[in-house]
Formats: C-alpha cells, sequence, structure tokens
C-alpha cells in the first residue's frame, strides 16, 4: 500500500521549479520591484540575500513571467570558464550557434552589443553569481555598460561574499534587493498555500500555530531549510504509516515526529 | 535495526534528558533553598539583634527602638592629672595587688608617695602602674610637683571614660560597661540604649539581651520586656533569659 506521505514529502524536496513557487507578501514585494527595475534604464540588479530565501526563485519566476513579453535569458547554473560564458551570451543574443573548434572574442562581443544600441534591450539573469570570477564580472559589467545587455545577478550573502558585493558592485549596481528568511505569518502560508496547491488539504489543517511557531524556530524561516525540515517530518510519518500506523495521528501534526527530524537534521542535539 | 527506530531511541532520550534537567534543577533548587532557609532561621533569626526582633514584633512601638544618639562627650580638660583608665571588672585581684604592692614598696623609696583610692572598678592595671612611676621616674630630677587625680565624683568619672574609649574602640563590650553602670544609676533609658548599641555591634552578647530588658521592665514597659526575651529565648533557649522573664512576671523586677 502506497503512503499518502510518500508523495507529499515530494513535493518538499528543494527544487526551483515555477510550479513549486509560493505567492507570499514579501515575494511579492521584492518581485514587484524587481519587475520595475526592469524597466528602468538599470545595466544591473542585485538579489541579495543568505542561501535558501528565496532568490532562484524569484528569478525563476521572472524568467517565465517575462519571457513571452520581451528578450529574456536565465542562466539557472553558473557558466564558470570564460569561453563558455561570452559564446553562451552571443548565441542566446544572436541566435546563432558557435561550432565548438570556434570562440567568441570579447571585443567583438562588445562591439555586437554596440552595433544593437537603441535596437534591442535584452535581459540576462545569472544565478548564483558569487561563483564567477572577478575578471568575468568585470567582462559583464562591461557588457552591460552598452546599455544593450542588462544583467539580474542573485548573490548569496555570507560574510566573504559581502566584500564582493560592497567592493565590487557598489560603483556598478544600481538596484539591490535584499531578501530575508520570512515571518512565522509568512512561513504558515508558505505552508499552507503548498499544501494546499498540491491537494493535501488535510495535512494542512494539521499543522497548528504551534508547530509553525516550532517549525520557525527551527528553520529561521528559511525557504530551504523549512524544505528539508518537512521533507524529514512527512518521511518520519511515511515510515510510521507502514510500519506503526497505531502511533500516528491524521488530526495533528505529533510533537514527537516534529522533534525526531529535528535531531535527524541535527537542529536539536539530543 | 532501522534508521527510524534508533531515531526514536534518541528522541526518547532527548525526552528524558528535557525532563531531567528541570527536573533536577528544580530539586537542586528547593534543596539550596530549604538549607538556606533552616540556616537562616537556625542561625540568622536566632542572633538577630534586638532592633530586627523589634521590628518584626508588632506589640513594639517603633519610637523604643529608635537608638538615641549619644551627645559627643567632650574630651576632658586637658592638664597634668593622670588619667586612669578603667578597669574591665573581671581581673586578678591577687596578681594586681601583689604588682601593686610590689610597685609601692619601690615607691616608698622615694620621698614622694602617692596614694591613689579607688573604687573596685577602677583598680589600676599593672600597666598603668608602671606607667605612672616611669612619669615619676622621668620627672624625679625636677622639683615634685603632686599631681592631683580627680576622682570627686567616681561613677561619673568613670561612664565619662568608658564613653570616651568606646569613642575610640566601638567596642560591644565598652557600651554593655556603659549600659551597666547607667542601670545601676537607675538612669534606665541611657541603660537601653547602650544596651541596645551593644546588641547591635555583637547581637551574640546576652547581656545586652537581658540588660535591654530589664532596663524596659525598669520603665514599666514590662509587657515589652517579656516579648523580646520570650523571642530571645524561643531561639537561644537561655536559662537567664527564662530566669529574668519569671522575675519580670513575679514583679521581682
Amino acid at each position: 500500500m502506497k503512503s499518502k506521505f510518500e508523495e507529499l514529502k515530494t513535493i518538499f524536496i528543494d527544487s526551483v521549479d515555477k510550479n513549486n513557487y509560493v505567492e507570499l507578501e514579501a515575494g511579492t514585494y521584492n518581485y514587484n520591484i524587481l519587475e520595475t527595475s526592469l524597466l528602468k534604464p538599470l545595466k544591473m540588479i542585485l538579489l541579495y540575500g543568505k542561501p535558501g530565501t528565496g532568490k532562484s526563485m524569484l528569478l525563476n519566476k521572472l524568467y517565465h513571467n517575462l519571457k513571452e513579453h520581451r528578450e529574456i535569458h536565465y542562466f539557472d547554473a553558473p557558466i564558470l570558464s570564460e569561453k563558455a560564458f561570452l559564446k553562451e551570451i552571443y548565441e542566446s543574443m544572436s541566435g546563432q550557434s558557435i561550432p565548438d573548434n570556434m570562440r567568441v572574442n570579447f571585443d567583438g562581443l562588445l562591439k555586437y552589443c554596440q552595433s544593437l544600441r537603441d535596437k534591442r534591450e535584452i535581459v540576462f539573469l545569472l544565478d548564483e553569481c558569487q561563483l564567477y570570477s572577478e575578471a568575468l564580472m568585470e567582462k559583464i559589467r562591461l557588457l552591460s555598460d552598452t546599455r544593450v545587455v542588462k544583467f539580474v545577478i542573485t548573490l548569496h550573502k555570507t560574510e566573504d561574499e559581502d566584500i564582493i558585493a560592497k567592493e565590487h558592485f557598489k560603483t556598478r549596481i544600481w538596484e539591490v534587493i535584499v531578501m530575508k528568511n520570512v515571518t512565522e505569518y509568512d512561513l504558515q502560508l508558505y505552508l499552507q498555500k503548498k499544501l494546499i496547491k498540491k491537494g493535501f488539504i488535510e495535512v494542512s489543517n494539521m499543522i497548528r500555530k504551534k508547530d509553525i511557531k516550532y517549525i520557525h524556530f527551527m528553520t529561521n524561516g528559511n525557504f530551504r531549510e523549512t524544505n528539508k525540515y518537512l521533507y524529514t517530518i512527512f518521511d518520519i510519518y511515511e515510515y510510521y504509516e507502514k510500519n506503526s500506523p497505531q502511533k500516528i495521528s491524521y488530526k495533528k501534526l505529533s510533537k514527537k515526529i516534529l522533534e525526531m527530524a529535528a535531531i535527524r537534521l541535527g537542529y536539536i542535539d539530543a | 535495526m532501522h534508521k527510524i527506530e534508533v531515531l526514536e531511541k534518541k528522541w526518547y532520550r532527548y525526552r528524558l534528558k528535557m525532563i531531567m534537567i528541570p527536573l533536577g534543577s528544580s530539586v537542586v533548587t528547593a534543596f539550596i533553598g530549604s538549607g538556606g532557609y533552616y540556616l537562616y532561621d537556625k542561625y540568622y533569626i536566632h542572633h538577630k539583634p534586638i532592633t530586627r526582633v523589634l521590628s518584626a514584633t508588632k506589640e513594639a512601638n517603633s519610637s523604643d527602638i529608635n537608638i538615641v544618639k549619644v551627645a559627643k562627650v567632650e574630651p576632658l580638660e586637658k592638664s597634668n592629672d593622670i588619667l586612669l583608665e578603667p578597669i574591665i571588672p573581671v581581673i586578678d585581684l591577687k596578681k594586681e595587688e601583689s604588682l601593686h604592692y610590689a610597685k609601692k614598696s619601690t615607691n616608698s623609696s622615694t620621698s614622694h608617695k602617692r596614694l591613689v583610692k579607688a573604687k573596685a572598678n577602677t583598680y589600676l592595671t599593672a600597666k598603668e602602674l608602671a606607667s605612672i612611676s616611669s612619669v615619676e621616674r622621668r620627672t624625679s630630677s625636677k622639683p615634685y610637683v603632686m599631681k592631683k587625680i580627680k576622682f570627686h565624683s567616681t561613677s561619673v568619672n568613670y561612664i565619662e571614660t568608658i564613653k570616651e574609649k568606646y569613642e575610640h574602640s566601638h567596642s560591644s563590650r565598652d557600651a554593655l560597661l556603659l549600659a551597666k553602670a547607667f542601670y545601676k544609676k537607675n538612669a534606665y533609658k541611657e541603660a537601653e540604649n547602650w544596651a541596645l548599641k551593644a546588641n547591635e555591634i555583637n547581637f551574640k552578647l546576652e547581656e545586652s539581651w537581658l540588660l535591654f530588658a530589664k532596663s524596659k521592665a525598669k520603665m514599666g514597659r514590662k509587657q515589652e520586656a517579656i516579648n523580646i526575651l520570650a523571642k530571645y529565648y524561643t531561639k537561644s533557649k537561655s536559662s537567664k533569659a527564662k530566669a529574668l522573664i519569671g522575675q519580670i512576671k513575679t514583679g521581682k523586677i
């Protein structure tokens, strides 16, 4: 017999999928800023925040919402090689495929961009930019200076990367959107919407306010941690449902299982 | 064993820990609290000074526990007179006597003799006698001028001297001596004040409790005196306090 928790836990697998995007107040606010910024003559926009705050998800949503209306390209994984990056940019802009034995000359690319001024405006969404080299970031800046290419980049907020963000981009970026962990209220909305969207209404009703409080306490309102935590909770539920169903209730979330999941993930030192 | 079962065992340990920690700390807190209370009750309350006992006793009138400030004793007029330091009541009379005679025989070799008549509580100590003789030796080359020792009113002198001594020492013993002296002079209010002062310095001094109560009784406040003594007796089980209560009750004091 297939456990319902087996399916339920999969919705908490961490993935950047537009179908998994949950509209939240803070997310909507940030999305609107981002969309408005793209209308302005800005060259670079930075999405900045700790891992798991929803940067990639926001970028993904932006791409899917705008791809029908404007020229927009999304690089969800960083292209670390300069050669491959320039090739990808050129191919995206020109629609031509470059043979493997040829490479894109940066000066040539710049001239190509300049030739498109006032004719086209192309948006590139670059995720995980903290992985790009400084030299490549400099080339990205020069490309954005042509005013033909706009870049929206995401950057993790850690101590070292904070320096990169401050020093490297402070003179180049005109808009910075800071992404933060969510509040208890937003976390509740996030879980409810996510569960209801996938048809788990009764599970959504199992989660009480004090459970939300506990989950928020354990995860600090971080989406990635929350997904991981919920996945583990329902993984344990799945085990009990299959092996000892008398140990679980379907009316409310079990504190024991919440704590067991926290122990498994190392949130609690047992 | 399945990993969930292992996890469940960990959870049981965690729960146990979560129960034991607050429980253990509660037990320790309760133990410390009760132990502290026991010690407080046994030692602190037992030995708390009269003022605290008075404030704890409803019957006590707050005005009674105010310490009457003793007017600053003016230093005695400077003169060539030799001031005798009063002797503490308990002295080795035989020893003092023999020393006194020894000094007397030394003094008899000089042409000038000094006769010091003092009451029992103003006996000269060996040290003082030695200082007198040394003064005499130092001045022996000069024409001798008889030094006058003021003993016109010995009890006043005694009190003044003790007061002066108390000013320097602030010892409970001196305060108690003053209380006794005033009590003997039937100055009970003063006696009460000095007994209180002695008790504040050293609340273990039984005599201060007794004298305080006796002074109160003498001033007609017998119930207050009994209350104080009863409190003291409850904690100390002092036979003297008990006897004094009996005396006050039967009107002997």
